[in-house]
Order: C-alpha cells, then sequence, then structure tokens
C-alpha cells in the first residue's frame, strides 16, 4: 500500500506522478516540511492585524492534525528510566493504555495520512506497544525530549488564536500575547529564533525585513522610503 | 476601464458534450493579453507602516501618530489611484524563486481592476461586476435587434460608480478594503434598480435611476443654472421637460455600517423584499432594508475563547421562496439549514448537511478541500449547491445525510494538494451558479477553464474563456485535461495548467442561455448558439 522504507523527496512532487499505488492520494512531502510550510503561514497571518480568519483557522487545523499525528510517529513509548516530562504519567505495565497505544501509533486508516512516512517504522512502533507492556521493549530511535504533553492527555486550547482575543476591542497585536502562540508548539527541531518573543517585541517595524528574497518586500520598503521622503519634503510636522 | 469588442452573429461549429453549444459573444477588459495575478505584488497597505496602537486615546484631539497615520494613507491612496504599476506594461514573466514556477505565472498590472463578483438582475437585462477597486460596473443588454434575430442583444456600460473607497481604521491601525465581496439585485419594483453591495465591513444600498429629461425655461435661473437678476423679469413662463441624451445616476439610499467585526462573505435578499441577510466569518445578521442603524445577530459561532476556534462561516443564503429559511456553510465542509421562527438566535440548526468523509480519501488537506466555498439554492428552492475545493455537490433539502448528486471539478488536481497548498491555491473560493431551470450547473476551474454539468444527461463540458482562442462568432471547443500517462492531441496535461489563471465568479442568466465569466480582469460573454 505504501511505498515501504522511502522516503519521498519534497521535490519529487512536482513530478505530478504517485510514486506509491494510488492507495495513497496525498502526495508525500515529508511532514516536517509541510509542518514548517504551516508554521510559516499561520504566522505570516497572524502578523495582520485583521488576519483572514478561514485561512488562519484552516492553517491552523491542519497544523494541528500534523502536529498530532508528529508524536506518534517520532516518539516511541517511553523508556522506563527517564524521568516523565510534564504531566505524562510515569511509564510503567499500565501506562500502555488503549488510549496511549491509539494516540501513539495510528490506527489503520491513519496510515494513509502518514503516506510520506516510513510505514515498516510505523508498524515496528504498533509491534513495540503491543509487546511491550514493559516499556523496555523500544524498537523506535530514541524519543527526543517531550516538552509538550503526550496526545492522549487532552490537550489545553490551543493558543494559536490568543491574539485574536484582543480583535474585538483594540485589535492590535501586543507583545505579551505573542508568547502564548509558541506554548504548545515543539520548536526543538526548528530554528525559530526569529519567532522568538523577545524578537518579535520590535516585529511590527521590521516585518519587512523579514522576508528574504521576496521581491513584495523589497517594493515595500521602496514605498516606505519614498513616502517618507514625500513626507518630510512637503510637510513639516 | 472597460473596453468592449462587439461581435455578432454566430456560426455552427464542433459541439461539446452538452445539447447546448457555446459561443463566444463578447469580452470586457484590458485589451492587453489577460495577464495574470502578480504573486509578488500585493495591492494591501504595507503594514510596517503602521505604528503600534496603544489602546486608549484622550477623545478630544488626534495624536501626532494619528496624523501620520492619515498622511501615509491618503498618500498610499493617491500613488494607487495614480496606478503607479503600469498596466500598459504586460509581461508574464516565470518567476524562477518560487518552487511552483511551472505552475504559475507572474506579470504586472493594476490591481484594482481585478474582478471580485458578477451577477445579473431578476430580469437578466442589467449585468453587474464588482472589483478590487471598489467599484461597480453594470452592463445592459441591447433590445433585442428585429434586423437580426439570430442574435441576443450584446451588453454595454450603462453606469459605473465608486461603491466603497477604502478606509482607514485608526484605531486598529489597519485598512479596510474596498474590494466588492458581494453584489445582490433587488427585484425592481418601479423605474429604478436597487442594488446590495458590500466589501469586507459595510452594506450599502444603491439606487441606479435613468434620467433623460431635464426641465428647462426657469423664470429665475439661466439654462446654464446662473441666477437672473429679478428686476430683469418681464415675463412669466412655465418651465417644461425637454429630451436630453440619458444620463444613468447611481446615488447610495442606504449604508449599513459598524455591525460586522469580522470580514463580511455574503449578502441575501429575503423573499419578503423587506429584510436581507448579511455574514461574516463568525457571525450573521439580520437587517432591515429600510432600517441601518440597527441589525440583528441570527447566528453566532464565536467561541467564548477565542483559542477554541476551529470553523468558520463562508457563506449563507436564504431560501428563494420560504421567508423564515436560510443555510449557512462552514469551513469544516457542513451547511446548516436553520428556521427563524424557531428562535431568536439560531444557533441551533434545524437541518445539518454533512457528508461523511471518504477514508479512502483521507490526508492532512481533508479539511481544507471540503471547506465549502460557495453555497446556492436551487430557484425552485427544493435543492442546494455547495461547492468545495475539488467539487460541487447537490443536496435535496430533504435529505441531510449526503448529497443527491456530486461532481468533480478537477479531481485531477487531488494528486498535487501539497503544492497547491504551499502555493496557497487551495485556499481559493470558488462559486458555482444555477441555469434558469435548475438544470444544468457551472462552476470555475484553472487555467481560465470553467465547468458545466448537466443533470439530466449527467454530461459535462470544460470550457475556456480567453481571447486566443476565440475569434469572434467562434463555437467555444471543449478543453480536456490530461492528468496523467499520454496526453492526447489537444488536450492539456495538468503540469501546464495555469494557476494564476482562476475562474472564481460566474454568473448565468436567469432566463437564457447567456452566461458570464469572470477571469481575473476581464469578463466574458457567451451565449448559446442560435439558429
Amino acid at each position: 500500500m505504501l511505498a515501504k522504507g522511502v522516503k519521498r523527496k519534497h521535490g519529487e512532487m512536482e513530478d505530478g506522478q504517485l510514486a506509491a499505488p494510488a492507495a495513497a492520494p496525498a502526495p508525500a512531502a515529508p511532514s516536517d516540511s509541510l509542518f514548517n510550510i504551516s508554521v510559516l503561514k499561520l504566522h505570516q497571518s497572524l502578523r495582520h492585524v485583521e488576519p483572514n480568519l478561514r485561512y488562519l483557522v484552516l492553517v491552523a487545523n491542519t497544523l494541528r492534525r500534523l502536529q498530532d499525528h508528529a508524536p506518534a510517529e517520532t516518539q516511541g513509548p517511553v523508556p522506563p528510566g527517564r524521568p516523565p516530562a510534564g504531566p505524562e504519567p510515569p511509564a510503567g505495565p499500565g501506562a500502555a493504555s488503549p488510549d496511549r497505544r491509539d494516540a501513539r501509533c495510528p490506527a489503520p486508516e491513519d496510515e494513509l495520512l502518514l503516506s510520506g512516512w516510513d510505514a515498516s517504522l510505523c508498524a515496528s512502533l504498533s509491534g513495540g506497544l503491543e509487546g511491550a507492556e514493559t516499556p523496555g521493549g523500544t524498537p523506535g530511535p530514541p524519543a527526543p525530549p517531550q516538552d509538550d504533553a503526550p496526545p492522549d492527555v487532552p490537550r489545553p486550547p490551543h493558543p494559536f488564536f490568543a491574539p485574536l482575543e484582543l480583535l474585538g476591542s483594540t485589535g492590535s497585536l501586543l507583545e505579551d500575547s505573542l508568547e502564548g502562540i509558541f506554548e504548545d508548539i515543539d520548536t526543538s527541531m526548528y530554528d525559530c529564533d526569529v519567532w522568538s518573543p523577545a524578537s518579535l517585541a520590535g516585529f511590527k517595524a521590521f516585518s519587512g525585513a523579514d522576508e528574504e528574497g521576496q521581491d513584495g518586500g523589497r517594493l515595500d520598503m521602496d514605498d516606505l522610503d519614498y513616502l517618507m521622503d514625500v513626507l518630510v519634503g512637503t510637510h513639516a510636522l | 476601464m472597460f473596453l468592449k469588442f462587439s461581435l455578432r452573429s454566430v456560426f455552427y461549429g464542433a459541439g461539446g458534450g452538452n445539447d447546448i453549444q457555446w459561443c463566444f459573444s463578447q469580452v470586457k477588459g484590458a485589451v492587453d493579453d489577460d495577464v495574470a495575478e502578480g504573486a509578488v505584488l500585493s495591492g494591501k497597505l504595507p503594514e510596517i507602516l503602521l505604528v503600534s496602537v496603544p489602546p486608549s486615546l484622550p477623545p478630544p484631539f488626534l495624536p501626532l501618530w494619528v496624523l501620520i497615520q492619515m498622511k501615509i494613507h491618503k498618500r498610499i491612496s493617491a500613488l494607487r489611484k495614480m496606478k503607479c504599476f503600469p498596466c500598459q506594461f504586460s509581461n508574464t514573466i516565470k518567476s524562477a524563486q518560487l518552487n511552483t514556477s511551472a505552475l504559475m505565472s507572474v506579470s504586472f498590472f493594476d490591481q484594482a481592476d481585478i474582478i471580485s463578483t458578477v451577477e445579473f438582475n431578476h430580469s437578466g437585462e442589467l449585468l453587474a461586476t464588482g472589483d478590487k477597486g471598489g467599484r461597480v460596473v453594470i452592463f445592459q443588454q441591447e433590445q433585442e435587434n428585429k434586423t437580426q434575430s439570430h442574435s441576443r442583444g450584446e451588453y454595454n456600460v450603462y453606469s459605473t460608480f465608486q461603491s466603497h473607497e477604502p478606509e482607514f481604521d485608526y484605531l486598529k491601525s489597519l485598512e479596510i478594503e474596498e474590494k466588492i465581496n458581494k453584489i445582490r439585485w433587488l427585484p425592481q419594483k418601479n423605474a429604478a434598480q436597487f442594488l446590495l453591495s458590500t466589501n469586507d465591513k459595510t452594506i450599502k444600498l444603491w439606487k441606479i435611476s435613468e434620467r433623460d429629461k431635464r426641465p428647462e425655461g426657469y423664470n429665475l435661473k439661466e439654462e446654464d443654472g446662473r441666477y437672473r437678476d429679478p428686476t430683469t423679469v418681464t415675463t412669466l413662463r412655465v418651465p417644461v421637460f425637454r429630451p436630453m441624451d440619458l444620463m444613468v445616476e447611481a446615488s447610495p439610499r442606504r449604508i449599513f455600517a459598524n455591525a460586522h467585526t469580522y470580514h463580511i462573505n455574503s449578502i441575501s435578499i429575503n423573499s419578503d423584499y423587506e429584510t436581507y441577510l448579511s455574514a461574516d466569518d463568525l457571525r450573521i445578521n439580520l437587517w432591515h432594508l429600510e432600517i441601518t442603524d440597527r441589525s440583528f445577530n441570527i447566528v453566532d459561532i464565536k467561541p467564548a475563547n477565542m483559542e477554541e476556534l476551529t470553523e468558520v462561516i463562508t457563506a449563507a443564503e436564504f431560501h428563494p421562496n420560504s421567508c423564515n429559511t436560510f443555510v449557512y456553510s462552514s469551513s469544516k465542509g457542513t451547511i446548516r439549514l436553520c428556521d427563524m421562527r424557531a428562535s431568536a438566535l439560531c444557533d441551533r440548526h434545524s437541518k445539518l448537511f454533512e457528508e461523511p468523509e471518504d477514508p479512502s480519501n483521507r490526508s492532512f488537506f481533508s479539511e481544507i478541500i471540503s471547506s465549502i466555498s460557495d453555497v446556492k439554492f436551487s430557484h425552485s428552492g427544493r435543492y442546494m449547491m455547495t461547492r468545495d475545493y475539488l467539487s460541487v455537490k447537490i443536496w435535496d433539502l430533504n435529505m441531510e445525510n449526503r448529497p443527491v448528486e456530486t461532481y468533480q471539478v478537477h479531481e485531477y488536481l487531488r494528486s498535487k494538494l501539497c503544492s497547491l497548498y504551499e502555493n496557497d491555491c487551495i485556499f481559493d473560493k470558488f462559486e458555482c451558479c444555477w441555469n434558469g431551470s435548475d438544470s444544468i450547473v457551472m462552476t470555475g476551474s484553472y487555467n481560465n477553464f470553467f465547468r458545466m454539468f448537466d443533470r439530466n444527461t449527467k454530461r459535462d463540458i470544460t470550457l475556456e474563456a480567453s481571447r486566443e482562442n476565440n475569434k469572434p462568432r467562434t463555437v467555444l471547443k471543449p478543453r480536456k485535461v490530461c492528468a496523467s500517462g499520454k496526453r492526447k492531441k489537444d488536450e492539456i496535461s495538468v503540469d501546464s495548467l495555469d494557476f494564476n489563471k482562476k475562474i472564481l465568479h460566474t454568473a448565468w442568466h436567469p432566463k437564457e442561455n447567456i452566461i458570464a465569466v469572470a477571469t481575473t480582469n476581464n469578463l466574458y460573454i457567451f451565449q448559446d448558439k442560435m439558429n
């Protein structure tokens, strides 16, 4: 059903040919690339004072889907020696509850969602969970430190839209609310320094400079220079 | 702004899958080749100019930062009106930087000319278009020419007016776009025509009236309007009406403002012709056409905590016959039918239309492509049609669990969803429309293609709106997209489709087989071949 052991590269999508048989409808970009793109889109959208709400909601929901499946693939069951992170219950014989297993390893129908991922890895994960009520048998790769709550713990409402709360009143993106955006996102894999709240404090004034290689950014700066010249030249304030 | 081509008779040619043979009639728009939207250019106010706003303002005077913003805004408005991006310079550049360079073309043109809505009036005699620059252009069909009985009258410009101006909300530091999102005609009650036009925040009722006579022979006024000295008046006369050149005037009669926090996406006039609804992303309001300072909120899906927001309203429409019934669609692919008699706030639906997801088609993009971009009742009121990204569905109002008919618009895009997500095309909102007898439905696609589905014969056809292929009086040749494998002659491969050329807005004459199809900044009118 899925191409076993073959991680399709992003560029291969452009061919329009399905490397995998027709059962996998979504051409596989690796999910972290999709994740990156989605995070970028979300941030770009949130930069607007009044973001396009439909766009924002759809991107955020897609991000949630990606996030829900990412931990299941990259993190196996917690080894016993590791202290649990955050609210995660301690690993133990009872820890491999059905909920956890379902959350950790996607159900068969979810395998289609992971069309870009290694199906064999998935299979081995589920096998590991099956066989190991004891968490000792960890077939998957070592789990990276998990900062977020595990999927089976009810997640707090996602703070993607914390800034939107203010839309009705002042409508401006106050700096202290920006931190809410990043609470749930595991940024350990990405270099997200540019998005850290501290650097975003001066964000509004320099947002044009963040866009690399985009003509839109350069044009905006040209517009600004021209306009400021006009303002200074024609009208003393 | 619009140039018109004058095209008359049609001749026989190869037909399509339908019984109707569609012929090129007119095209209105820039003379240059149909240019695509510049991906790198944005018509919006660059937001780096906007200074962050402190929430509290001392009321009586304007602080310096507000004055600066006002000056900047005025200057940018003036610049934009000067058309600083030369539209006669129509260059098509394949962008090397974009990953999807094969899919999109980039060029420069005046963004204000992008057509954002198209609507026939109830008789079909008038055709209104709205554009991104806030202008409304109304075309009127010529009276049928007796000498040329084999063609219908063509549409000529009847009236043009600036419906909405760009506004600046100084408190929120944001510009309210003047783009016309929707136009809806009122049924004609007297000599004048009325329409509602809306941008993101404000709805306006416009009266379009003709003046073909003017009074002459005043006693106290000269013909040029100067007042006469009363002492020079020696005789009295009665002013009379004399014919004059037809003048069409548009005047705003009502302005319905300050009722929407979010962006208005739909307006719909009730069958009682006294009320109408306006829908934004989270709320639907009910208005009376005579009352501008009040509206009733009838649907509110805003969560108490905005962080829990997962669904927005995408379209809403009143039932054509039942004045108490309306529907609204959501970004999750559901349609809710509400009865205003049930309660004042119709948050609880009377019916919920939703088709279960096909498990074999699930992907990360399932929700996005299920998001409904348009909902339209049939003229009969028995059915409604919804448009999501890949398909058109016809629902029987009596059956909620699945549509009665589903038509695939461009299924070949399903394997391209990831690219379309990257370049944001997956968020395009296509509209759909019924023909007058509810037997055929039409919707747009990419590469300036549009599709029609005959519900009775189950045949469908793909046509293209393009100046190149359409000489005057030509019958449109059906197009075909080749999804994979060997490409036959005259077929177009998926990879050659231009995703910047999209047909989002189409309209069908209420009585005849005349259709108006809007490409990015051109309006095409096609009609069926008349014998």
